[in-house]
């Protein structure tokens, strides 16, 4: 008997997400600062202590970059701010790794970042910025090379493709067959989209392919390989148009990092990443841990 | 907390003063973005935009608003609640930023670790070995693309010292007048420069032909003195150094009751 033809649903779930990344990799990471981030996978690769990944964050990454640091699991980050705004200046976990030496930092700025993206998409070597001419950035990262371009003779930066295995995103909505809709702008995350090979979106809810068509303007990646459904899915992070990043947690892993970072205490840490990372063994058991209570009272209005 | 008030006579913080000298070089109908977590610049650019500036697109979380109607203007402290955007008349996604980065903004005030004489500036770090950096800031975000493609921009630095504004950088994220007179037409920057560099002690600009760093005003209760034995290079120090202009009562009302009700700008940690 054959199968009846009909259209592939792509849903799956955290863990097989997650089997789309191996030691090695590049994989992309969406959001901005204290938003948006596919934390459902991003604490999947933890657990499973993926290594020597190359992790090219949003333009301007938040604490997501900082707990894949802090899990072990990267060698190199492509991104061009590391912080939490009000609530950290900068991301301690990347600031300790990046000053001993531990994880190298493709040091780019955010025209810079988007020329590698675009570059990558379009399968060419390289585009062009004037950021970078006469600064530090060339020495600073060697694979930013100064050339004289050919029409004018002017000085220009060469910005190589940047080109990810995998795009881990996240949305607001997706139907089954991956085609997503953000609420926002969806910052960066077409860029990554479209420089990726493979993209997979974690969706706040999981929607009828009827809602999608009833505003197909709003469709951001019209083809995400896989989607996970993922409620909360953004948590500590903010969801826009469902809720608020959840600062209290965010300051309970930030604290966690200083008895690190200034007493060279890695308990506080460990406990964090045991009762919220190692321990729940999905992504609904980490939402029990945080609690349904904090959950519904980060709505945003 | 402590209150910053620097003087009986003017009446208001150095933050409040600095916020009101921005906000003057700002024109109605101009273009300019709002930061998160940057209150002197995000108070200077709002008060441009209620004091003279009806006709001013705001750039606030990317969105485009015009605010000169709004009764209040909650401080939302991150770029990424998205509640600013009850207000958007447009949006737009991060990238176009920098596909056409005049059309997105008139100006841009950058931050720094450290400042040289040609107000070439450092975001990256600070340390000897760039693979190993001593400190490691938390990234320049897009200033190096705004420094070379919109119009003008303002340094502002929280603080006056010789470990900020020194002889040399250690490493230059945004390009200022590089080594000075035309080095910036010669290579064929679109972008017009840093215009002023606004500190707590005084503000600072550039000598016309030599784009060497000039004492512009001091701020009350600043002696000529401070600003030289706290800046790590010489500056051009003119004949006649006049004192910063102290805001007006409408300016002070405007700032206080309608850019920062909750007095961002009147305490510090």
């Amino acid at each position: 008997m054959t199968a009846a033809v009909r259209r592939r649903e792509r849903i799956i779930g955290a863990a097989e997400a997650a089997d789309f990344v191996h030691q090695g990799m590049t994989v992309a990471v969406g959001g901005f600062i204290n938003s948006g981030h596919p934390m459902p996978v991003i604490r999947e690769l933890i657990r499973r202590k993926v290594t020597g990944l190359t992790v090219v964050g949003p333009a301007s990454g938040g604490l997501d970059l900082d707990l894949l640091v802090a899990g072990g699991c990267v060698r190199k980050l492509v991104s061009c701010y590391f912080g939490a705004e009000t609530l950290a200046p900068i991301s301690p976990m990347i600031k300790r790794a990046a000053e001993r030496g531990e994880i190298a930092i493709f040091e780019c700025d955010e025209g810079m970042y988007y020329a590698g993206l675009r570059a990558g998409a379009q399968k060419l070597p390289f585009l062009p910025t004037r950021a970078g001419v006469g600064t530090s950035y060339p020495f600073v990262n060697r694979a930013l090379k100064q050339f004289a371009d050919p029409i004018n003779g002017e000085p220009l930066i060469a910005v190589p493709a940047i080109r990810p295995d995998v795009a881990l995103l996240y949305a607001a909505q997706s139907d089954a067959y991956g085609n997503v809709q953000h609420v926002g702008t969806s910052y960066g995350d077409r860029a990554l989209y479209r420089a990726s090979d493979r993209t997979i979106v974690c969706a706040e809810r999981i929607v009828s392919n009827e809602e999608i068509r009833r505003d197909p303007a709003k469709t951001s990646i019209p083809g995400a390989d896989a989607v996970v459904r993922a409620p909360f899915g953004a948590h500590p992070f903010a969801s826009p148009g469902f809720y608020l990043a959840d600062d209290a947690h965010l300051r309970e892993y930030l604290t966690a990092c200083s008895a690190w970072v200034k007493h060279d205490d890695r308990g506080p840490l460990q406990a964090y990443l045991d009762r919220y990372v190692y321990g729940p063994e999905d992504h609904i058991a980490y939402l029990d841990e945080i609690g349904i209570r904090r959950l519904v009272s980060l709505g945003e209005y | 907390m402590r209150n910053t008030g620097i003087s009986g006579d003017i009446g208001c913080t150095v933050e409040e003063l600095n916020a009101v000298f921005l906000s003057r070089q700002i024109a109605d109908g101009e273009r300019a973005l709002v930061g998160a977590n940057v209150p002197v610049p995000r108070a200077g650019v709002l008060l441009a935009h209620l004091h003279h500036g009806p006709n001013m697109t705001i750039m606030l979380a990317h969105t485009r608003t015009n605010l000169f109607d709004q009764p209040v203007m909650p401080n939302f402290v991150s770029l990424t609640d998205w509640r600013q955007s009850r207000w958007a008349e447009s949006q737009y996604i991060h990238y176009e930023v920098f596909d056409a980065f005049d059309k997105m903004t008139d100006l841009f005030a950058v931050g720094a670790l450290q400042v040289d004489p040609f107000g070439n500036s450092n975001l990256i770090g600070m340390g000897d070995d760039c693979e190993r950096l001593r400190f490691r800031g938390p990234g320049a975000v897009g200033t190096p693309s705004a420094a070379v493609s919109i119009g003008r921009y303002y340094l502002y630095v929280a603080s006056h010292d010789r470990r900020i504004f020194v002889e040399k950088c250690d490493f230059v994220s945004a390009f200022g007048w590089g080594e000075g007179g035309d080095h910036r037409s010669r290579l064929g920057f679109p972008g017009g420069g840093p215009r002023y560099c606004i500190t707590p002690l005084c503000v600072l600009d550039f000598e016309e032909r030599t784009k060497r760093m000039r004492l512009h005003s001091v701020h009350p209760g600043v002696g000529v003195d401070e600003v030289v034995r706290s800046t790590g290079f010489e500056l051009i120090i003119p004949g006649r150094v006049p004192q910063t202009d102290a805001p007006t009562a409408e300016e002070l009302r405007l700032l206080r009751e309608r850019v920062d009700p909750h007095g961002v700008l009147r305490t510090r940690d």
